[in-house]
């Protein structure tokens, strides 16, 4: 009982997260000419590991910045640098989460 | 004359041979220790060196393969198919050492180094500056044939061999260098006893026939007394005299092997010594039955002569000598002062005598091993200090 209790709880978490997600992110990204796929490469090329990548992406919505963009001035100078986030860290963690899982390249490579 | 001396002095002591092989076992340990450690060096030498020239090809394939990664990462997701290469296998790694991706027959990879050898497979690692799909590891493995090590064995069993015998020959001749001087006063040691030798026979003769000669029945008990210290003491001489020229000279005479009444001989013996037995107040013990022996007349003799003669000088006083004899073993023990366990088997060695109180050369049981041996006969020494000694002989 409490083992079906616990897997319920981690699909509905997985659901709000992947809502969050979408209602955070996918929103707003997908009127970007830069897709959040690219975006996510970007990320990869600088920070190669999980841990780095989601840290990098954490800290850049925590403290947005110019400097730190991954983006190219051109990008920046046309739309601008992204607000500092109003999410809560535990909300950005299962929203990184999601992020990662969907655009990971582990496990697609074949 | 020549030959006798050759003989004698030409072939090693046991204790010369101890030290012999004693040193030469020390220094072979040490070459063999001396050619492992070149061996492994130049082994190591070796693969670097078979290492740094695989480098430059596996290091051109890590290139093309980072190339390959780059456009992989431009198309990704679109396109999934992971580079492949006939030349070589590959895998990428992220920086925390994660596999994203393998292709390796090997998976042991060894982070810290650039180039290695690993089972039957080469790897070479190339670190990324720009993590095309999260790699900054990009492993490239290829097989290892293993003939430049077939080489390299080839090269240390042959040159380490012939270093090996060199080193043994030269070790050879530089222990015979060290044993020299103690082989040399062996030598004139040998020398001088046979020349002293010849010097002794008339003089000794002389004595031991006016003894016989001597009417006793005349003479004052106080004289017969000092008769007979002289008759022990000439006895004592003479087959001290016999060894020595047994040694220097009968020794490379022809044998004349004839069938001897054993029992017989030891009685005639142990009487010849009974004056010397009896001076220290010895008592024989004879357990005999009739027994043979097909062998040289006098070399026997000497072996009979040097036991019991040991057996009264290290005895005790009102001690014990004994005699038992059955067809092909005779036990001659005694109740003397025994011999230290560790000396035992030296006690064969000539020159070697491990009481000085008594008289001697420390030639005697030298001559009764080298007859033994001669004759293929076995002997046995049981001592304990303070009981006594036993000598079994077997034939």
């Amino acid at each position: 009982m409490v083992k079906k209790i616990l897997i319920m709880i981690h699909l509905v978490s997985s659901i709000y997260a992947e809502n969050a997600f979408e209602r955070n992110c996918v929103s707003c990204h997908q009127k970007l000419p830069a897709s959040l796929q690219e975006m996510f490469k970007r990320y990869l090329l600088i920070y190669s590991s999980e841990s780095n990548v989601k840290a990098g992406i954490k800290h850049y919505l925590k403290y947005p910045s110019k400097d730190i963009s991954r983006m190219s001035d051109l990008f920046i100078e046309t739309y601008g640098i992204k607000k500092k986030t109003s999410l809560s860290d535990d909300e950005l963690d299962d929203i990184v989460d999601s992020y990662w899982d969907k655009y990971k390249v582990f496990g697609k490579l074949k | 004359m020549l030959a006798s001396k050759n003989k004698a002095t030409n072939s090693l002591l046991k204790s010369e041979k101890k030290s012999l092989f004693r040193f030469l076992a020390l220094y072979v340990l040490m070459v063999i220790f001396i050619i492992a450690i070149l061996a492994s060096y130049y082994y190591q030498t070796q693969e670097k060196l078979m290492l740094s020239n695989q480098r430059a090809t596996l290091f051109k394939y890590a290139y093309v393969h980072a190339k390959r990664l780059k456009v992989l990462h431009h198309f990704f997701d679109e396109r999934r198919d992971y580079p492949r290469d006939p030349r070589f296998k590959s895998a990428i790694y992220d920086i925390d050492k994660k596999s994203i991706f393998s292709l390796l027959e090997e998976p042991r990879i060894h982070f810290d180094e650039e180039i290695y050898i690993i089972g039957n497979y080469i790897h070479f690692i190339k670190s990324l500056d720009d993590f095309y799909l999260g790699t900054k590891y990009i492993i490239i493995e290829v097989k290892d044939d293993g003939l430049w090590r077939e080489a390299i064995w080839k090269n240390i069993l042959a040159y380490g061999l012939l270093a090996f015998l060199f080193f043994s020959l030269f070790g050879y001749y530089l222990a015979k260098l060290f044993l020299k001087p103690m082989h040399d006063s062996i030598v004139l040691l040998d020398r001088f006893i046979k020349d002293t030798t010849h010097e002794l026979n008339t003089p000794l003769s002389a004595i031991l026939a006016n003894i016989e000669m001597m009417d006793t029945d005349v003479m004052l008990e106080k004289n017969r007394t000092k008769l007979n210290r002289i008759n022990i003491a000439a006895k004592t001489v003479s087959t001290l005299y016999k060894d020595l020229t047994y040694l220097t000279l009968e020794q490379e005479k022809e044998n004349e092997n004839e069938y001897i009444d054993v029992k017989e001989l030891i009685e005639d013996r142990a009487e010849y010594f009974a004056i010397l037995a009896q001076s220290k107040k010895l008592t024989y013990e004879f357990n005999l039955t009739e027994a043979t022996i097909f062998m040289d007349r006098r070399k026997f003799t000497r072996v009979i002569d040097n036991l019991i003669s040991n057996a009264i000088k290290y005895n005790k006083r009102k001690g014990v000598v004994g005699f038992t004899l059955v067809q092909g073993e005779l036990i001659i023990w005694d109740t003397g002062i025994g011999i230290k366990e560790n000396k035992i088997p030296f006690i064969f060695d000539r020159y070697i005598r491990f009481n000085h109180s008594e008289g001697g050369f420390g030639v005697g049981l030298s001559i009764v091993k080298n007859i033994i041996d001669e004759y293929h006969m076995d002997i046995k020494v049981i001592s304990q200090i303070d009981k006594g000694t036993r000598i079994i002989l077997k034939w």
